[in-house]
């Protein structure tokens, strides 16, 4: 069965607009004028139980949005969105049982307490009998090693355990579809390793469904094999992460140091990013000039160093929210040939 | 159905219980603020000991009623503070969009939201005011007549503080009116409503509830009155339905097609 | 239950701040909408700013309207005396008094102070070259100076339309009461900043806030202190509420050169008095502060 199925999902905000000056001001107040923004427009696309996606997309791209109406925060205007077989719409509260949110920014603890006291609130609000609760808080504690830091106030543990706990506190209905908005942002790198260990973990012996949005490209390429990438309220990427690392990759990026300064080869498909002295930082387009051909142009008795590379995930990923729309995208990152 | 009743009953209290805890970290601040709120309030009594050697009575009030009037209204207040403090400052939770936490819970949005919050200082003008009608002299039957008039006191008040704040989902702007509406209601509840005279008495009596919330169960207090209790009773039903519903509204109004400018 | 604290209104300012801040993060990349934002919000702002004062102007007038319909009741004739005051010049007294309180919003100083210290801004502060007590005092100032003028047009307006002149005023005798009224809003602010400077040893000194407020409120606020019992009134002169509201009041409804010219010499000792202590508290704090580091 799959967890979330989105068709053809659509939200548009109305905006206020206003000219500018004090006419303006009053013209706005007498008339009102709107501008429509389309939020989301006509997204569609399936989540397999257990699977783990990154749904991304710059700032305003719509992602929040989506996850709002996935969650029945927000009503569409158009589209069907089924979740577990839930309409959030219709039964929001009943959906709310089975899925589980943490918002990165948002903090739903109470921080003068304990995470066990925590704990026992959440499990209040899911109906969790005591023992029952009890139980489930031993397991979570022992299988993300919280033991050391459940008893004490959550104002006083560190950011990065804070969010654990956070993370474990969203865990303890045990939701089948989680959902996490940048859940590593302001951590710092050790930190976010541990969530993305605790996302990992989550999956693989919960089966936990993950929705997973971020700007950290790390927590994409770490976690997720699926990648959604949303830009001004469409989808314009729905593909594997391993097509988009390895088969439409048709950039290399080529680092050369030389024993002297040389002339550097003049030939179509072959750019210098930045050349200092026998330093040089080549791009090799592989769709105009095979890799092969690339590397024979330069002189390899001279050559003291080499390293050849992928474009990183996370300039392919800019270049996309750059490209306008779904042709521009395929032709960003067209397969080679 | 029942179930529901009561796993919905037990997030309240635990709520309750957590607000309170967190202001009980630091004991002695929480002690600070409930005994010198407390103080606060009876040193208003001065000003009321002053006035009776002008007069003996004062809009119909002898300094009997004034204590039964002081002590309806410092524990209805109170006891909305202590209950439902969040819903004073509705608005700003609706503007900002931090109704999204409570619309991912499976539980009641409207409790969960209203019960987020204990002010403590409230607790102290609980006290007092329960306090005060203690000392009126009231008998068994009259003490928990003036029970029942606080819970409707405090159902009014948290209701009306409810119909103010929902307008937020509306029109942005309505914060600082619904704390000067709520702040005008306790201004006039803490003087006999006989001193106002024509359209002033009918603006409080209908309008703004002091006369259903405070000065009403004054009278009932000072003399039984069948007739006024039921329509203290109705007028609580009333105004926390039509409340309830107008934040049910706003709400779908919340989740539906809002202007963006009030989300995210 | 106190009276309109001004938390309200400043949460309304972080409502427009946050939403201005997430607009301008939407607007990126909008050519133009940015300023639109920044524009907007500034109008909003002033706006704001207008409609926080004509609803403080809002409860000035409940708590007035209160008052006359409270007096029109006491006074059972129109030529009665109580305490010495006509029906007019108690009335008069009141808004004058809740003139100097709506006008001056002095818990916005403690309020400042305790914020200050607690939230360990005071860190920062107190190394800058000047001290810190004056500077929240100048700041404070600033701002009744602004808030100050409205009331009184407010507070003549309402008077003229619903109680009449005040008997025997003359305009000559401005001078003289604005500089009472100035000196008493400054000694009150002294005393308040005295009062929030106590968060240096305490987690919260608001309640103590309460309690000079209510003593202010009760004895010189709501009534002059002739009414209380005679006994009494010697040891309310050697309060600050002497100072602070009743003197300038007074001399508002009831003006004589002699009361004027005692009321700013006690003025001067509780101006010079007041902050003598406000130093001594503050050197005394920043001396804890230093020791415990916070």
């Amino acid at each position: 069965m799959q967890a979330i199925r989105v068709e053809a999902l659509t939200k548009t905000f109305r905006v206020r607009r206003k000219e500018k000056g004090m006419r303006g001001s009053i013209k706005a107040i007498l008339r009102p004028q709107t501008e429509e923004i389309r939020a989301v427009h006509g997204v569609s696309f399936g989540v397999e139980e257990g699977e783990m996606l990154a749904f991304i997309g710059p700032n305003g791209a719509g992602k929040s949005t989506t996850i709002k109406m996935l969650t029945g925060i927000l009503y569409p205007d158009g589209g069907r969105v089924e979740v577990l077989g839930i309409d959030p719409t219709k039964k929001r509260r009943q959906l709310a049982y089975q899925i589980g949110t943490v918002f990165g920014q948002k903090e739903q603890l109470w921080t003068h307490l304990t995470p066990y006291d925590n704990f026992r609130f959440f499990g209040a609000i899911y109906d969790i009998p005591d023992e029952e609760m009890e139980h489930r808080i031993g397991e979570l504690a022992e299988r993300f090693e919280l033991h050391e830091f459940i008893n004490t106030p959550v104002r006083n543990l560190s950011l990065g355990q804070r969010i654990r706990c956070e993370i474990v506190a969203s865990l303890i209905h045990r939701p089948k579809v989680l959902f996490l908005d940048e859940p590593t942002i302001g951590l710092d790198p050790v930190v976010k390793e541990q969530i993305r260990n605790l996302i990992r973990q989550m999956n693989r012996e919960y089966n936990t469904t993950i929705f997973l949005t971020s700007h950290d490209v790390g927590d994409i390429e770490k976690l997720c094999k699926r990648i959604i990438i949303v830009n001004d309220g469409q989808i314009v990427l729905d593909d594997s992460m391993e097509h988009l690392k390895y088969h439409y990759l048709h950039k290399k990026i080529v680092e050369v140091k030389m024993q002297e300064e040389t002339a550097l080869p003049q030939v179509a498909g072959i750019t210098v990013l930045k050349q200092k002295g026998s330093h040089a930082r080549l791009e090799v387009d592989t769709g105009a000039v095979e890799i092969g051909d690339a590397l024979r142009q330069i002189n390899v008795e001279n050559m003291e160093d080499i390293n050849i590379s992928n474009v990183p995930l996370e300039n392919i990923i800019m270049e996309i929210y750059r490209a306008k729309d779904r042709q521009q995208v395929k032709a960003a990152i067209a397969p080679v040939g | 159905m029942l179930t529901a009743v009561k796993n919905q009953t037990r997030v309240c209290l635990l709520s309750l219980k957590y607000n309170i805890m967190r202001e009980m970290v630091n004991k002695v601040t929480f002690l600070m603020n409930i005994i010198f709120m407390m103080l606060n309030n009876a040193c208003i009594l001065i000003q009321w000991f002053i006035l009776f050697r002008l007069r003996e009575e004062i809009g119909g009030y002898t300094m009997r009623e004034i204590m039964m009037l002081w002590g309806l209204t410092a524990a209805s207040f109170g006891l909305s503070h202590i209950l439902f403090a969040r819903v004073f400052s509705l608005p700003e939770l609706i503007v900002s969009g931090k109704l999204d936490s409570y619309l991912v819970q499976p539980k009641n949005v409207l409790l969960g939201v209203l019960t987020s919050a204990t002010a403590v200082s409230a607790i102290g003008d609980f006290l007092y005011g329960v306090a005060l009608l203690l000392f009126c002299g009231l008998a068994v039957g009259g003490f928990l007549l003036a029970l029942l008039l606080i819970v409707t006191g405090t159902v009014i008040l948290t209701a009306f503080a409810l119909l103010f704040g929902s307008l937020a989902f509306w029109f942005v702007r309505v914060e600082i009116l619904g704390n000067q509406m709520v702040m005008g209601i306790v201004s006039f509840a803490t003087y006999p409503d006989g001193i106002f005279q024509g359209i002033s008495r009918f603006l409080l009596y209908f309008i703004i509830p002091v006369g259903m919330a405070v000065y009403h169960p004054v009278h009932i207090l000072a003399e039984f009155d069948a007739g006024r209790l039921f329509t203290v009773l109705g007028y609580a039903c009333l105004l926390s339905t039509a409340a309830v519903a107008v934040f049910y509204r706003g709400l779908r109004r919340y989740s539906s097609s809002s202007l963006m400018e009030a989300r995210m | 239950m106190n009276r309109y604290e001004n938390s309200a209104v400043s949460n309304a300012g972080d409502i427009a701040k946050r939403r201005f801040l997430g607009q301008l993060r939407r607007g990126h990349g909008i050519p133009g909408r940015k300023y639109g934002v920044i524009y907007r919000s500034v109008l909003m702002e002033n706006l704001q700013y207008v409609a926080n004062m004509a609803l403080g102007f809002f409860g000035y007038f409940v708590f007035i309207y209160i008052f006359i319909k409270l007096w029109e009741y006491m006074y059972r004739t129109p030529e009665e005396l109580i305490a010495g005051y006509s029906k007019e010049q108690m009335i008069w007294y009141v808004m004058m008094t809740e003139m100097m309180w709506f006008g001056s919003n002095a818990s916005a100083v403690g309020w400042q102070v305790k914020t200050d210290i607690r939230g360990g801004n005071i860190a920062y502060l107190m190394n800058k070259p000047y001290h810190y007590t004056l500077y929240i005092l100048a700041k404070y100032t600033g701002e009744w100076s602004i808030r100050l003028p409205m009331y009184a047009g407010l507070a003549v307006v309402i008077g003229t339309v619903m109680v009449g002149a005040i008997p025997g005023f003359r305009l000559i005798t401005v001078p003289a009461m604005a500089l009472c009224i100035m000196f008493g809003l400054t000694i009150n602010a002294v005393f308040k900043i005295c009062i929030g400077l106590l968060s240096f040893w305490i987690e919260d000194a608001t309640p103590f806030q309460w309690l000079y407020d209510k003593l202010i409120l009760v004895v010189g606020t709501i009534f002059p202190i002739e009414i209380f019992p005679g006994a009494l009134q010697p040891f309310f002169k050697l309060t600050p509420i002497y100072t602070v509201c009743y003197g300038p009041a007074k001399l508002i409804v009831d003006f004589q050169p002699a009361k004027c010219v005692e009321i700013l010499a006690a003025q001067a000792v509780y101006l010079a008095a007041g902050c003598g202590l406000m130093f001594f508290v503050y050197r005394k704090g920043v001396k804890k502060l230093y020791v415990n580091g916070g």
